[in-house]
């Protein structure tokens, strides 16, 4: 249960507001990069944070991210014609650069330096790991680049993917927090969707629906463990990472490629949700990629031209309730992804959390609230930097291990829970 | 037509949800295991919760309350509908194990919370983990003592 004030303090991201000073903090993605092909290519609408902007990559392949709307009249610059190094107002003409300065107002005199006095907007956009990201805050502030281990390999053992979620940000990261799902909503897939199935550990999961769990701040966020029984007295962990404000990494299966998501608001009733799968130490199969495609795993598959999920809202997810009467499905929803973002989205734009009953195998979620809105109040009261934004804290690995039961994971897993360069992940 | 899922996720929808109470009033209790819980339990039975009450267990069927009265473990367990037991790193949670086979019989779940535990030693840190894990559905282990306070405003303490 959150009172009102402190959920809408968590909720509301857009300009002006303390969470959304606090996610300006960070480097955050913004589009894909092969939503921006080539040099000259057609400008992309994007809106994050509450705001509406527009990016495009000008004639020398730089990314600019800008006001979507032209100073003039305010028309948008989504009709506009990327060309010369500039994006150019389909309207009246006037042309601005990357960094939002209106370098030719076409009704001025040839030599009035009235475009100098126009500027929109803008924020840096690079390019790292196939992903777009950019930085909405101070510039003064601006943090180094984004070190998160599924960036930093190689395209080939890195596979991305977004999709548009009719949510407030929060409830949709916690979500990703809340384990003890997992063992009832995703229950059919652990057997069948190719990114998951064969791995020993998924047997530990099978058998043993009830796990316990333990909450473990960690520099960034938390550790988020999950223990069931393994032979020998031993415990079987499943340890996910969250590192503020909105980054998570599930506990790999096997053999898998890892994976793990960010929820990066739009706007306070919509967010974006970024899946990644990479592999450390291996390209992804040609079998991997196309099941990631074809939405399994954590992906989905899309309305065709949209990054909308095809099993959306508008047809009630494609709810199979045979499908579900047999146990192939929990919920009658086909795919992680969506058996997520349906429940979700069913809780409403934002969800009231006053009138929630939080249970004691809910503190993953708890601690999450607890600690955001702690670094809220210290990053308002004495603008102290939010953990999340030192590249240190992006460092970091999912595992899942085996481990004595005296053991505390965070031990245990001490090297496994790091991102080292050539090293396998922890996996069962 | 928008589908039903489209229509009733609404913001507009939201306004028609069921006003009323949803769920009776739980009972925590919250006991002390050893000195650095039982420091945690006394600043927080100033606080006016209205559904937790705070004891340190004293022996492996007693408990005390803030009053310094005596209590059967039984009892409280009994009353209860979870049992939170706080400690500090060091393994003097003897009293767990007491404690926590009542709550298994009675099937009360028991939330383990290990304070101070950023800046102690891992072995200590272990020690008490041992006796809290066999008796814990949930274990927290956080960095500042003032989680637990947050935790049992959640849980509508």
């Amino acid at each position: 249960m959150l009172r009102k004030e402190q959920n809408d303090l968590l909720a509301e991201t857009g300009p002006g507001t303390p969470m959304g000073r606090m996610f300006r903090s960070y480097w955050i993605p913004a589009l894909l990069s092969d939503e921006l092909p080539d040099n000259d290519c057609p400008p992309v609408r994007v809106k994050l944070l509450s705001e509406r902007l527009i990016a495009f990559r000008d004639t020398n392949g730089r990314y600019g991210l800008v006001d979507e709307f032209c100073a003039h009249r305010g028309v948008s610059l989504w009709f506009g014609r990327n060309e010369e190094c500039g994006l150019r107002c389909s309207y009246h003409g006037w042309k601005y650069d990357i960094t939002g300065q209106c370098i030719d107002v076409p009704s001025e005199p040839e030599a009035s330096r009235f475009a100098t006095k126009i500027k929109l907007r803008s924020y840096p956009l690079i390019e790292r790991g196939g992903i777009l990201w950019t930085y909405m805050g101070p510039s003064e502030a601006r943090p180094p680049l984004p070190e998160w281990e599924f960036v930093t390999v190689p395209s080939s053992q890195s596979f991305a993917s977004k999709r548009f979620q009719e949510s407030n940000w929060l409830q949709a990261l916690e979500g990703g927090i809340d384990s003890s799902h997992v063992s009832w909503l995703h229950r059919g897939d652990l057997d069948s969707d190719p990114l998951f199935k064969g791995a020993r550990g998924n047997q530990y999961n099978l058998s043993d629906a009830r796990p316990v769990f333990e909450v473990v701040e960690s520099a960034g966020g938390l550790y988020i463990g999950a223990r069931r029984n393994a032979e020998g007295g031993n415990y079987y962990w499943r340890i996910t990472q969250w590192v503020m404000p909105s980054f998570t990494m599930i506990a790999p299966r096997g053999s898998h490629s890892v994976h793990g998501h960010f929820w990066i608001p739009i706007d306070d009733e919509n967010c974006w949700t970024w899946s990644y799968d990479y592999h450390p130490l291996r390209d992804l199969t040609q079998a991997e990629v196309a099941a990631m495609r074809d939405g399994k795993g954590i992906h989905v598959r899309y309305v065709p031209g949209t990054f909308r999920p095809f099993a959306n809202k508008d047809n009630d997810y494609l709810i199979d309730r045979a499908g579900q009467k047999a146990g192939r499905t929990f919920s009658g929803v086909e795919g992680i992804a969506m058996q997520d973002a349906s429940l979700q989205e069913s809780m409403g734009p934002i969800v009231d959390r006053t009138k929630e009953n939080l249970v004691s195998t809910d503190n993953g979620i708890i601690m999450a609230r607890h600690r955001l809105l702690r670094a809220v109040k210290a990053l308002t009261d004495h603008g102290a930097v939010p953990p999340g934004v030192d590249p240190v804290h992006q460092k970091v690995r999912s595992a899942a291990l085996v481990l004595p039961p005296d053991v505390p994971f965070t031990e245990g897993g001490r090297e496994a829970l790091i991102a080292r360069p050539a090293v396998a992940p922890a996996s069962v | 037509m928008a589908s039903e899922s489209a229509r009733m996720s609404s913001a507009a929808e939201a306004r028609f949800r069921v006003q009323a109470p949803n769920a009776l009033p739980r009972v925590l209790k919250v006991i002390a295991l050893d000195a650095a819980g039982q420091a945690i339990i006394e600043r927080l039975g100033g606080a006016g919760w209205q559904h937790a009450t705070f004891f340190t267990a004293t022996a492996p069927d007693r408990l005390r309350d803030l009053t310094g009265r005596s209590r059967s473990v039984r009892d409280e367990v009994d009353a209860a509908d979870l049992v939170v037991l706080v400690a500090g790193p060091g393994g003097h949670a003897h009293a767990a194990a007491a404690i926590g086979e009542a709550c298994s019989r009675r099937r009360v779940m028991t939330t383990g919370f290990v304070i101070g535990a950023m800046s102690a030693p891992e072995r200590d840190v272990s020690r008490t983990l041992a006796q809290l894990r066999p008796w814990s559905l949930m274990v927290v282990i956080a960095g500042n003592d003032d989680y637990i306070d947050d935790m049992m405003t959640a849980l509508r303490a």
